[in-house]
């Protein structure tokens, strides 16, 4: 009956039967080590441990969460590397931690030291200022910037805080780029007036909704969900985009069956309503974003070769 | 959404949780559970001579957690309870210093000097009455202090402060911490240099873990855990394990005193002892408020202006140390007056006072969801700001736990008076493992319980070295906040050097912060906290 | 009471330690091994790098090691000598002997059992799974307590293996039985 169910879920969420099939025989050689890249009580780390949560009781699988915290990913990727690759170690990161940041960090490891699982949602993020600021647009930002104005820009990770600084080359303006650790930071160095403007990656839904925040700018490839009016940072001549999204890791080597089954199982979670996490990434990533197999791979190797290209233009 | 509102939500969101079982279809809060097993299990802490707040709060903390899990709902629940275990140990410390002339926490040393007296008097139960009425009353006057001052404090440092007035505050009160307690400035500027330095580690901004030594272990850094536990808790165990070793006898518990005579208190005591209590209510709060001075002084402060009164204005009575109850009601009306208003730079600001307050944020950080800082205090107009809510759900807890106090304390402290039949050999030996133990469920790797060993062996050192561990504490949990602060200040001045100086409010507290160490220095304080 | 060295004499070493220890970590080991200097320009933008902080809490801890030379006669409870050293690593080597036990009872066990019923079972698959995921736990946790009751005693007593036996248990009961999540030593490391 489970199986059933399962299989009928998952081609109603327009996954690969034919993956999910072949999966279901592999069950975790004892209980999964859950790895975290995010701090606790945050939006993603409930994300995770409610995937975890849906995973234990839809499957019976069982899961030990775990934080490892840091350098935008990078500790958990260095940690997990060498822990056993046959499904009992997984971890969560965003697709930057295997792109931008494990270009720039050279601590000697590249993608290929990595099997990518499956993503589970990408971010809203747009460029955003607090209403009372009085910007209705990103050129407003960019009047006030030559009228003279010391703008502060808030930033949460290395390759946003380039993206910051290409953004303001391209209008021609100059912003102090304060660079915080979590996008709660930036947030609330927005809504404290300590910045003046800050990506946030779907936590100023609520905001922008109250009309308390505004988005300026969608920092993505396309418009953001709430704000499709705003501009891209194509639009604003920035030839590079923040597109992201939050994706689960083993180490390198991973066998075909179990790396299979992890991604239909998280997929199937992610994507079915009803399901904690479906409901959590409903509310806070603007609904499931599930990439696996070789487009994933694909999309990985290409995140990494585009990042040279990103901190060669950011250090011009 | 009004102040009033908000008041209202924290009230609601301590009596209105999850609920825990129903008595007559109403649902009793897990909350409120929470507070009045932390109150009871504080008072049994705070009477075992050995044990103190903050070991049962760090001991509790991973379990609570595993519990509740990291929702804000855990929030209230797990901050509850550990508030009920600083507020019932506070009272509870006054236990085994009346009956058996050892406090059961440093800040109740005070207490045996005429709390002992009287209970060799025959007058045991009447004194434990007196540190009762004298210790509650402290310790809700310093709850009001707290409610009323934290959010006017906290907006106005949000209004008025930009970052680099915030970091200069850090560098304050890190410069305060680090010269008023402990032996000597020398001695308190290397704690917290050591403590920054162990903040330092593994972290930074760059890709490269600094200070890792190339490591995959050190490149984490310390968990914070780790570096708390090991030297506040693990470093008294190591250093009282070693003295009982030398002494080579187990603590044998003293005899039961014979009690006689009246043990009722008379409204003429209460009137009596009144003004001892305010006295000392006021230098307790005072002293809670600044960050990093402990109960200790609070008490002895306490316990010598209320003695100069004493002795002036009533010389022809039982002077203080030969069993005066104003001499109790002075002691435990300061220490216990210095918790709630300890909360103050917490809320406010975000940084810790004293162990207990270490925990509190701690418990914080590790569930998410709150926080503590000028940036709780929003009071947002349209949607529901939930950090506030929480804040003023955690003032509800401390008032629900005053009440318990003043209902029940006084009956659960006669109770505790069995803890101190509990030998300290064998009590030291199960704290050790418990707080391994607590450490590994948190990290899950034996090197945590290695560094935590490590840290153990750093706190018994610098305890023999008369080195207060405190400082080291705090800065290590603000180092990170002090170095990202100095960061965002710098560029977001555009890279001025002199970002520290060129506003007058930082450039004041900058000259406060020399100007303390200096004033320090030349007057070497006695060894307090 | 231990004996002590004279806090002067302590203060010296305490400050001479502290003095030598911040001059290596704010000379050699900051600058080293740190991924940015003390002060960077990226981006055009002149920004704090990794070096700053560490150096600045060595200038505290040399700062802190001058004064207390400067002060080293001031009254002072302190007193750390060769005796309390001695206790140091004997109750370390106890630790450390413990922390073994909790390490490898568990999968010795496995690698008996597999001996003996000629299996070929793994522990780390069994890290999960009662009483095999208790072992070293229970060893090293009783063996810490009974071996530091009895040193205090002078002498080891049953009644200080029942004592350690019985803790252990109770900690097994309250963390491990009724959370999942949570692993007991050493099950979180194979």
């Amino acid at each position: 009956m489970r199986a059933l169910l399962k299989s009928a879920a998952a081609a109603l969420t327009g996954l690969a039967l034919a993956g999910a099939a072949a999966a279901s025989d592999w069950t975790p050689p004892g209980p999964i080590k859950l790895m975290i890249a995010f701090a606790a009580g945050g939006g993603a780390d409930t994300q995770a441990r409610l995937i975890a949560e849906d995973l234990e009781a839809k499957l019976g699988w069982s899961f030990i969460p775990e934080q490892v915290t840091g350098k935008g990913g990078m500790n958990l990727a260095m940690a997990i590397k060498d822990m056993p690759n046959d499904g009992s170690v997984i971890g969560m990161v965003v697709t930057e931690t295997l792109g931008y940041n494990m270009a720039a960090a050279e601590a000697g490891v590249t993608p290929a030291d990595y099997t990518p699982i499956v993503t589970t949602a990408g971010f809203q993020m747009g460029v955003v200022a607090q209403s009372a600021k009085g910007w209705t647009s990103f050129a407003d930002v960019v009047a006030a910037a030559k009228d003279g104005a010391e703008l502060r820009f808030g930033t949460m990770s290395p390759k946003l805080t380039d993206l910051a600084y290409l953004l303001g080359k391209a209008q021609g303006v100059e912003f102090n780029i304060v660079q915080v650790r979590g996008g709660r930071a930036v947030m609330n160095g927005v809504n404290a007036g300590d910045m003046d403007l800050g990506f946030m990656a779907g936590i100023q839904t609520k905001g922008v909704a109250a009309g308390e925040l505004v988005n300026l700018a969608s920092a993505l490839s396309v418009p953001l969900n709430q704000t499709p009016e705003a501009p891209t940072l194509a639009d604003l001549g920035v030839d590079f985009n923040a597109d992201g999204y939050f994706l689960f890791i083993g180490p390198a080597g991973m066998p075909e069956d179990a790396r299979d089954a992890l991604a239909a199982a998280i997929a199937e979670a992610v994507s079915t309503e009803g399901m904690k996490s479906n409901g959590v990434i409903a509310k806070a990533f603007g609904g499931p974003a599930v990439i696996m197999g070789d487009e994933l791979s694909a999309l990985v190797a290409g995140d990494y070769e585009a990042a040279g290209a990103l901190l060669q233009a950011a250090s011009e | 959404m009004g102040v009033l509102d908000y008041i209202w939500l924290g009230i609601l969101a301590v009596f209105q949780g999850p609920e825990i079982f129903s008595v007559a279809g109403f649902g009793i809060s897990v909350t409120l559970v929470m507070i009045l097993s932390g109150f009871l299990m504080g008072i049994l802490v705070g009477a075992t001579p050995g044990l103190a707040g903050p070991m049962a709060m760090a001991i509790s903390l991973p379990i609570l957690i595993s519990i509740f899990g990291f929702t804000p709902d855990a929030l209230l629940p797990v901050m509850g309870f550990l508030i009920g275990v600083m507020k019932g140990a506070t009272v509870g410390g006054a236990v085994p210093a009346i009956l058996f002339n050892t406090p059961g926490t440093p800040d109740a040393y005070m207490t045996t000097l005429d709390g002992h007296p009287m209970a060799k008097a025959g007058q045991a139960r009447k004194a434990l009455k007196i540190a009762h009425v004298s210790s509650a009353s402290g310790d809700t006057f310093s709850d009001v202090v707290l409610i009323l001052c934290a959010p006017f404090l906290a907006v106005l440092v949000e209004a008025y402060l930009d970052l680099p007035e915030k970091t200069a505050l850090l560098i304050l009160s890190l410069a305060f911490i680090a010269s008023v307690i402990g032996g000597s400035v020398g001695k308190g500027l290397i704690s917290m240099g050591l403590g920054l330095f162990v903040a330092y580690v593994g972290t930074g901004e760059d890709f490269y873990p600094r200070l890792s030594l190339g490591t995959q272990t050190l490149a984490q850094g310390f968990p914070v855990a780790t570096a708390i536990l090991g030297v506040l808790i693990l470093g008294e165990v190591f250093k009282a394990l070693e003295d009982l070793w030398w002494d080579r006898r187990a603590a044998r518990p003293p005899a039961e005193l014979v009690q006689s005579g009246d043990q009722r208190l008379h409204w003429a005591d209460i009137r009596r002892i009144a003004p001892y209590i305010g006295r000392s209510a006021v230098i307790g709060t005072a002293i809670g408020a600044l960050p990093g001075i402990g109960s200790t002084l609070a008490a002895t402060l306490g316990y010598a202006s209320g003695a100069r009164v004493h002795a002036r204005t009533r010389p022809g009575e039982r002077p203080f140390g030969q069993g005066a109850p104003e001499g109790i009601a002075a002691t435990e009306a300061a220490n216990s007056s210095v918790s709630g208003a300890n909360l103050i730079p917490v809320l406010s600001l975000g940084i810790p006072g004293n162990a207990a307050a270490v925990f509190l944020i701690l418990a914080a950080e590790s569930i998410g969801g709150f926080n503590p800082g000028p940036s709780v205090f929003k009071f947002t107009a349209d949607a529901v700001n939930p950090e506030l809510v929480v804040a003023f759900g955690l003032f509800t807890a401390m008032m629900l736990a005053n009440l318990l106090n003043w209902t029940i304390g006084g009956v659960f402290m006669r109770v505790a008076g069995v803890m101190i039949r509990i030998p300290k050999h064998i009590l030291l030996p199960v704290v050790l493992l418990l707080t391994l133990t607590a450490i590994y469920v948190q990290e899950a790797r034996m090197s945590a319980m290695w560094f935590a060993v490590g840290f153990g062996v750093l706190g018994y050192g610098m305890r023999r070295l008369g080195i207060s561990p405190l400082p080291f504490v705090i800065a290590f949990i603000l180092g990170g906040k002090l170095e990202d602060t100095a960061r965002q200040a710098f560029a977001a001045t555009g890279g001025d050097v002199w970002f520290l100086f060129t506003s007058p409010v930082a450039a004041v507290f900058i000259a406060l912060a020399v100007a303390v160490v200096v004033l320090s220095l030349r007057r070497p304080l006695e060894a307090k906290a | 009471m231990s004996p002590r060295l004279p806090s002067a004499r302590t203060n010296l070493y305490l400050s001479l330690g502290s003095i030598g220890f911040a001059l290596v970590l704010g000379l050699v080991w900051a600058p080293l091994d740190s991924g940015t200097g003390l002060i960077e320009t990226v981006r055009r933008q002149v920004t704090i790098g990794d070096a700053l902080a560490p150096t600045l809490a060595a200038g505290m801890i040399g700062l802190g090691g001058v004064l207390v030379l400067a002060q080293r006669r001031a009254p002072d409870p302190g007193g750390l000598g060769p005796a309390n050293l001695g206790f140091l690593l004997r109750f370390l080597a106890v630790i450390a002997v413990a922390f073994a036990l909790m390490r490898w009872t568990g999968p010795v066990a496995v690698t008996l059992a597999n001996v003996a019923v000629a299996d070929d079972l793994t522990y780390r698959a069994l890290r999960d799974t009662a009483p095999w995921k208790y072992l070293g736990f229970f060893a090293g946790g009783s063996f810490l307590i009974a071996t530091l009751i009895s040193a205090v005693e002078g002498r080891p007593t049953l009644r200080a293996v029942l004592i350690a036996a019985a803790t252990t248990l109770a900690l097994i009961a309250v963390y491990d039985l009724p959370f999942d999540d949570l692993l007991l030593p050493p099950n979180g490391d194979v």
